[in-house]
């Protein structure tokens, strides 16, 4: 298997990783980087819970070969904020009961950001379509789909 | 077994490394749908030739009162895009039914077609647009009806991946008095495959129908026009009844399978008018609005 | 009412900054040096015997570390079920599993297993391993199983033909004096569907065994002790030389690993018992829906007489469940079904009879409602019905018939609290009742509907199974809490509202108490988190353990204070002299001296005072729970598409007696992701096979649960009954959002179409089917 040399900014850090032509890149962020934090749940972007926003947009690491990652920019949850200073959603999920078993929500915060960070009053249906390829099995999505809404009022009453 | 993972900066360049391969490179855009195509063993490739960083294959654009559709360009893309929206709306609304967003955002138009699967939603937008792909093959450039991109094997597309390229789609801009519209019958809202499809494009003449064209999936091998219940709307004056008649004619040229998953040809017969009817309604509405 | 401190409170769950911030470990995250990853070679017949194995081919491909079959690995029979393994007697347990055997019964049925240095390499080392199987003939509908001409599945059966352990009788009363005497009676037979759990984690285990012999097992199982056991009874291992912990977090469960997670823990051990590694195994989502346990599916038959004025007087309740190829719980199930069926609604004269029936499907165990669901669509349908016949108003009947307090009924622990009224009255306003009838223009071909159901469930699994809990509390010497509860977290919010009972009773401040759980290594035994026990069950031993330290604390500061201990009390980790005036009797123990000053003294300083002093608070609890009824009220309003079948649920407003919301938030979130599952469970979700026995929906892709787009309005309402058994009140609520919520829905498209369905999902096709026979 020939090898190659991946490297792309990773939560805005310049990262290089050795990788093979098939890896995917779920697999190289979880196996080789260690950020376990983006979870697998099918392997074929069926369920959302490996998302991670490449370039600004919500993918499905499981369906991205780690060569595509070339020279971009990728966030994983481990990016977006620390327990000294989480991000509004962080905040958010807790506070709303949005979290259950706990293991979507890297994935739908992450799908929530690349909307947030685009759109600063999302609609209800904004919301649902950005999450739409977020399985939760858990919370009926009811308190997910506050949580977004409300940490997209935080930033904006915080700006 | 994938031994290396090429970004040309040219179609030039990707052609000519397809070229070199010899049928060992192949190429890749969105990937959402190849990659599991090889992992499953149902494709293989020793070199993935990623057209995606190509300058000019993201775009979207009207030149010439053509739409095109760049290779590159992502369902998302197609479904946000204002441009779309207002020229060719069905493309949009067809683009926004697949997979889910995160899926939307890798995965492209073009590739939907080249994928050859015929209840693609884009494609089958793309055929009642009378869509034509822009192909380049060793020294050569072709604009070929989408039609001929597919073979009689579902899933099977014409196009060689490992010598040829499609590079955009194009198809004509919407002009006033014309509309289009996209239904779906799907087992949820997102994450789901259709059941039945339909697009439609009307062009109206004052209270008639100048002409229409009709496309609906999976009823073939391919997207397929209902050309008998076109012929039928061509020239005849708006009526619920003649929408109605046209929707039931449309069948004659569906051959839906037995789908355990997806619908008995039965019922997919069944409801297949009542898409088609729906689709013709919301396009000869979107055509009295686009005065 | 007593204004508490936690209870009560909506606090943020202690796990919650973990999980939102990446940080949460999961079984699939967890990963130990050296470790190797296990894959599993599956059957690709329904029922086969292995006439012949070779993995030579297998071993030799560098990389492979071992291969497992049935020719070295115990040949030691279990049940993969939390209970079943050590059921109690006068039962006999049913075990019909071996790792791996030389019979396969079902597509996906283990046939032998590869541990390697790569998942990749292990994937092509099963390629390797030849195989050769004699086809049996195979049978996949359990009325057909029963035949006498269908093929044994797992040898021959006492009660009957593919019938495992023994069939389920409830008599209340008597039946046919109850229909002799009844003025309308009703009979239906219902079909239901496999459901899949679908937890967002797939089944998975890391298993290392040491040089020592002691083995411990890392995995997403929901009942870590009872997984320890069976685990010691398949390898002949002490219990104390094993461990089962979850890492500590599992990815949802909603039942499909009570016991254990499909066979990943011991697929895993043999393994690495041959490997001398380490071992992972982490099922591919196809995997988890091919190979763990599904709900059961089946036939349900309801039989309901009335009086004229609309007294229900007799009650007959059939099940015909469906196995799939190995027993599980599918002895349990339909006792569940039965038990809960017939406690609803106050009758008279009631009768049940169920079992299930093997078929070569894959296995059908534990899944959230666990045979209630099954029960409730049926049974509302037919009250609808009777409601109709009557001319009654559904929800008049209902309230005239429901089950009240103190009321005879066929379990055997009383009803002690009902708020299923005050369900009734809620859930009608929030989704407005009255509107019912009035909701569509004549000649409409998208129609509006509106229906309810109602339930009930249980908060633990005693009397019918073993089931105990325990706690331990330990005060540290810097005043801090431990707690120790063999429960997991899968989700539920356990590991939140255990230390809210105990910072509860303690006095203690929520962040002074840690808890450690779902570790049999760390904790004593709990039966785990099924049955909706966990807050119930375990809350009870944990109140217990707490009440106990309490009392210690109390005593031995009482003795320093010189007051008697009734006359202290613990708020926010300080202790108070109370009902009396301070300085007055405690002369001479310094305590004046500190109260005279601040008036409290910490539970810090108290605990580092009686550390000095050699001494440290342990409480622990010990308990059997009682049992309660949770009841609930769903109202559904859905939109039918006539022309092509489409159903589309508006919204639900559930209505849930919790007995006491001990987090209200939690509570809410579980009756929200309840109701969606059981949305999924009326209309979309269903597992079908093909004539080859091979699932049609094995992926999430195929398999149509829902998506925030399909998510309908949920109104969760919390109704408080304050239940005397329960642990500040409350009852089990895990799996209750889903049990009515069918029966709702199949009322509400009734109440939109007229037509009556007998099978879920309202799929598409179904509705339209069934409208074009009636005319639509």
């Amino acid at each position: 298997m020939s090898n190659t040399i991946l490297s792309f900014t990773l939560n805005g850090e310049f990262t290089e990783v050795q990788v093979s032509p098939s890896d995917m890149l779920v697999d190289v962020l979880r196996d080789k980087l260690h950020l376990t934090g983006t979870k697998k749940g099918c392997g074929k972007g069926e369920c959302g819970a490996c998302t991670v926003i490449m370039n600004g947009e919500a993918v499905n690491s499981c369906m991205v070969p780690a060569m595509k990652a070339e020279g971009s920019k990728v966030e994983t949850i481990e990016g977006i904020g620390s327990p000294d200073k989480l991000h509004p959603l962080q905040v958010s999920f807790m506070d709303n009961g949005a979290i259950q078993c706990g293991f979507c929500t890297p994935g739908m915060i992450m799908s929530a950001k690349a909307l947030i960070d685009k759109k600063a009053e999302p609609s209800k249906e904004e919301i649902q379509e950005a999450l739409s390829g977020n399985i939760c099995r858990c919370t009926g999505y009811v308190k997910i789909e506050k949580a977004v809404s409300d940490a997209a009022k935080q930033i904006r009453e915080n700006l | 077994m994938l031994l290396d993972y090429l970004f040309p900066e040219t179609t030039e360049q990707a052609l000519s490394i397809l070229k070199e391969k010899q049928g060992q490179a192949r190429v890749i855009a969105g990937g959402t749908d190849l990659l599991l195509d090889m992992k499953e063993g149902k494709k293989e490739a020793a070199v993935l030739v990623d057209i995606t960083r190509i300058p000019g294959l993201k775009e979207i654009k009207v030149d010439n009162g053509m739409v095109q559709i760049g290779a590159a360009v992502t369902h998302n893309q197609a479904a946000k895009s204002e441009l779309v929206r207002e020229k060719a709306l069905a493309l949009a609304q067809a683009a926004r039914t697949v997979g889910s967003l995160q899926i939307r955002n890798s995965a492209t138009v073009v590739g939907n077609v080249v994928n050859a699967q015929p209840a693609a939603d884009t494609a089958v937008a793309l055929t009642a647009f009378d869509a034509v792909a822009e192909v380049l093959s060793p020294g050569k450039k072709e604009y070929l009806p989408l039609e001929e991109l597919y073979t009689d094997r579902a899933g099977k597309s014409a196009l060689d991946s490992a010598s040829q390229l499609v590079t955009r789609i194009q198809f004509p801009a919407l002009l006033k008095n014309q509309g289009s519209a996209f239904e779906r019958l799907e087992q949820r809202k997102a994450l789901a495959l259709p059941m039945l499809n339909a697009a439609v494009v009307v062009s109206l003449s004052g209270e008639s129908f100048e002409w229409v064209r009709i496309a609906m999936a999976p009823v073939g091998t391919k997207p397929v026009r209902a050309t008998e219940a076109e012929a039928l709307l061509a020239g005849a004056k708006v009526t619920p009844e003649i929408i109605e008649e046209a929707a039931k004619t449309a069948i004659a040229q569906a051959n839906p399978r037995n789908s355990l998953l997806r619908g008995s040809r039965e019922y997919r017969l069944e409801v297949l008018p009542v898409l088609i009817r729906r689709a013709l309604e919301s396009a000869v509405r979107e055509a009295r609005n686009n005065f | 009412m007593k204004e508490y401190t936690t209870v009560g409170k909506s606090v943020r769950k202690l796990d919650a900054l973990e999980k939102a911030t990446g940080t949460a470990t999961f079984s699939t995250d967890f990963s130990l040096p050296g470790m190797l990853y296990g894959k599993v070679l599956r059957s690709p017949y329904p029922h086969a015997r292995i006439i012949k194995i070779d993995t030579t081919e297998a071993e030799k491909l560098p990389g492979v570390k071992a291969v497992a079959t049935y020719q070295n690995t115990p040949r030691e029979l279990f049940n993969t079920s939390a209970t079943m393994t050590f059921t109690v007697p006068s039962l006999e347990p049913v075990l019909d599993q071996y790792i791996f055997d030389n019979v396969v019964r079902y597509v996906g049925d283990e046939v032998a297993a590869v541990a390697a240095t790569s998942e990749r390499i292990a994937e092509e080392a099963l390629k390797l391993i030849k195989v050769e199987y004699e086809e049996l003939p195979a049978v996949f509908d359990p009325l057909e199983a029963m035949k006498p001409e269908a093929p044994d599945i797992q040898g021959p059966c006492r009660e009957g033909k593919n019938i495992p352990g023994e069939t389920v009788k409830i008599p209340v009363g008597d039946v046919a004096k109850g229909f002799a005497e009844s003025d309308i009676i009703i009979e239906k037979q219902f079909k239901l569907p496999i459901q899949k759990q679908a937890q967002l984690e797939t089944q998975a285990a890391v298993a290392q065994v040491g040089v020592d012999g002691k083995i411990t097992v890392w995995s997403t199982t929901q009942t870590p002790h009872p997984t320890r056991m069976i685990l010691s009874k398949i390898f002949g291992v002490p219990h104390s030389k094993i461990r089962v912990l979850n890492p500590p977090y599992v990815g949802g469960g909603f039942g499909v690993r009570i016991g254990l997670s499909a066979k990943a823990e011991p697929i895993a051990v043999a393994l690495s018992i041959l490997a001398k590694k380490p071992v992972k195994i982490v099922y591919s989502r196809e995997e988890d829906f091919i190979a763990s346990d599904t709900r059961h599916g089946g036939y349900v038959t309801v039989k309901l007489g009335a009086k004229s004025d609309g007294t229900f007087h007799a009650l007959d309740l059939r099940a015909v469940l469906d196995a799939g190829a190995y027993c599980s719980f599918s002895c349990e199930t339909p006792g569940v079904l039965g038990a809960m069926g017939l406690s609803v609604y106050r009758i008279p004269n009631e009768y049940y009879y169920g079992h299930s029936v093997y078929t070569n499907k894959t296995p059908a165990g534990a899944m959230r409602g666990f045979g209630n669901p099954q029960a409730m669509f049926p049974i509302e349908s037919v009250v609808d019905m009777m409601a109709e016949k009557l001319n009654m108003d559904p929800l008049e009947l209902r309230m005239k018939n429901i089950m009240k307090v103190g009321d005879p009924w066929c379990l055997p622990y009383p009803c002690q609290s009902t708020g299923l009224a005050e369900c009734i009255e809620k859930g009608a306003k929030s989704i407005g009742w009255e509107r019912r009838g009035k909701l569509n223009k004549p000649g409409a071909k998208k129609l509006r509907g509106i229906g309810v159901g109602v339930g009930t469930h249980c908060s633990n699994a005693w009397p019918f199974c073993v089931d105990y809990d325990n706690a331990i509390i330990t005060v540290q010497q810097d005043g801090s809490i431990h707690l120790a509860s063999g429960v997991p977290d899968i989700g539920t919010g356990t590991s939140t509202t255990l230390p809210q009972f105990a910072a509860e009773v303690l006095g203690a401040r929520l962040e002074d108490v840690n808890i450690t759980f779902a570790d049999t290594q760390s904790t004593p035994f709990d039966i785990g988190s099924h049955a909706s026990r966990t807050c119930y069950a375990a809350g009870t031993a944990v109140v217990a353990a707490a009440t106990d330290a309490r009392k210690q604390i109390l005593e031995y500061a009482g003795n320093l204070f010189e007051v008697p201990p009734e006359n202290l009390d613990i708020k926010d980790s300080e202790i108070y002299i109370i009902n009396q005036n301070l300085g007055e009797d405690c002369k001479g123990s310094g305590v004046c001296q500190i109260g005279e000053g601040k008036k409290t003294m910490t539970l810090k300083e108290l605990a580092y005072h009686a550390h000095l002093r050699n001494k440290q608070f342990i409480g622990v609890g010990r308990i059997v729970p009682g049992n309660a009824p949770p009841w609930h009220a769903h109202f559904a309003e859905v939109e039918v598409d006539t022309e092509t079948g489409q159903v589309k649920v508006i919204k639900v407003a559930a209505a849930h007696d919790v007995g006491k919301a001990i987090n209200p938030v939690i509570v809410e979130g579980q009756i929200e992701g309840g109701v969606l599952m059981g949305v999924g469970y009326a209309v979309s979700e269903e597992i079908r096979y093909d004539d080859k026995g091979r699932q049609i929906h094995s992926s999430l892709h195929k398999y149509f649960l829902p998506t925030i787009e399909d998510t309908p309005e949920i109104d969760a309402i919390l109704v408080e009954s304050n239940e005397p058994s329960g642990p500040f009140g409350a009852k089990g609520v895990g799996e209750t959002g889903l049990v009515p919520t069918a029966g709702a829905i199949a009322n509400a498209v009734y109440d939109a179409t007229g037509v009556r369905f007998y099978e879920i999902p309202l799929t598409e096709e179904r509705v339209y089917k069934a409208l074009k026979q009636n005319g639509y």
